[in-house]
């Protein structure tokens, strides 16, 4: 049998019943006096934590935080509805006369010069990658934002 | 405690209904994890009126990171860092500084004869001499007297049943530092209980 305490290291690691200690210094501590009371009053501690009660917050957790986050959609806003409203008008007001007047939009369109068909698709183009790639930045750093704070 | 379950398709299931905007599915996490976020906020925040400013903090901050989540770890363990993180910016904020570090007076927590003496006896005479209350009076005015960390640690191990490893996830520190910090804190307690033994019954 080893005669010296093992260490206080060993003893929690006992008295929490986790041990892996070599048989000697388990051994020690089943015969020893000494140790037996360090364990007790280990084993005393950790039961008396146990026990102890727990902190909660004095106010609804969930109705705080919830009341702050953003209500999921359910249903069409009146935003929605105007903005829908809108979007039909203005494709009539295009679409109707474009139906209405193909033959004579397509007849003019012939005789425009081709250089100056490509020059109206390339500029559009152009124009639209600009504002795509500016709305995907500001939508990024938003992102950012939101996962610093 | 819900912490102490794996992360589960439970889990899963309230983090994909939260994505698709289902904000009731958010209370369900916020009820399930409350009380484990409580006992960090706890320790570091005495004041009523920031710990309900902290907490509304903390679960904004997982409503807003939660598409962020990838399940590497149990859902709990992820918002109780968050926790703990927001505890520590909320004293930096404050310019607050934490009562103690990790190893201020150890010294003062080496074992005398005396206390020795009446260590051998503590666990007989306590329930005669201590009712239970008083004992529990003790050891919680010890524990609010340990550095918040270690308070931490030891209430989210012994109270909490949480491991090495997941302490290690919350609190950032190696699973070692962890355990040796545990093993600090409950040598602090044992000793300082002990002292206090000693003063009530002399």
């Amino acid at each position: 049998m080893n005669h010296s305490h093992p260490s206080e290291n060993e003893l929690q690691q006992y008295a929490l019943g986790i041990s892996d200690s070599n048989p000697d210094v388990i051994a020690h501590i089943e015969s020893c006096p000494d140790c037996q009371a360090e364990i007790s009053a280990y084993q005393m501690l950790f039961s008396e934590i146990k026990i102890q009660p727990s902190a909660s917050f004095d106010f609804d957790v969930q109705e705080l935080v919830l009341s702050k986050l953003p209500k999921a959609n359910t249903g069409l806003s009146t935003d929605d509805i105007i903005a829908g409203f809108l979007v039909i008008f203005t494709c009539s007001c295009i679409g109707i006369p474009v139906y209405i007047f193909r033959k004579i939009i397509l007849d003019s369109l012939i005789d425009i010069p081709p250089f100056f068909i490509y020059s109206i698709v390339i500029g559009t183009t152009g124009i639209l990658i600009t504002k795509i790639l500016y709305l995907y930045k500001k939508f990024i750093r938003q992102m950012h934002f939101l996962n610093i704070n | 405690m819900n912490h102490t379950t794996a992360n589960n398709p439970a889990d899963k299931h309230l983090v994909d209904r939260v994505l698709r905007g289902d904000t009731r599915a958010f209370g369900v996490i916020i009820k399930n994890t409350e009380n484990l976020v409580a006992q960090i906020v706890f320790k570091f925040v005495p004041v009523a009126e920031d710990r309900k400013d902290l907490a509304q903090d903390i679960y904004m901050k997982v409503f807003h990171n939660l598409a962020g989540f990838k399940f590497q770890s149990k859902l709990s363990t992820w918002i109780a860092r968050i926790a703990y993180n927001s505890c520590l910016s909320w004293i930096e904020k404050k310019k607050l500084v934490l009562p103690g570090n990790l190893h201020e007076n150890e010294e003062m927590y080496e074992t005398t004869p005396a206390m020795m003496y009446y260590h051998s006896s503590f666990e007989n005479n306590a329930e005669n001499n201590l009712s239970q209350k008083e004992l529990s009076d003790i050891l919680r005015r010890e524990i609010e007297g340990l550095p918040a960390i270690y308070q931490t640690l030891i209430t989210l191990f012994h109270h909490e049943s949480m491991t090495y490893e997941e302490l290690s996830q919350i609190t950032g520190l190696p699973e070692g530092t962890v355990k040796s910090s545990l093993f600090r804190a409950r040598k602090m307690l044992k000793e300082n209980l002990l002292s206090k033994y000693l003063k009530e019954t002399l």
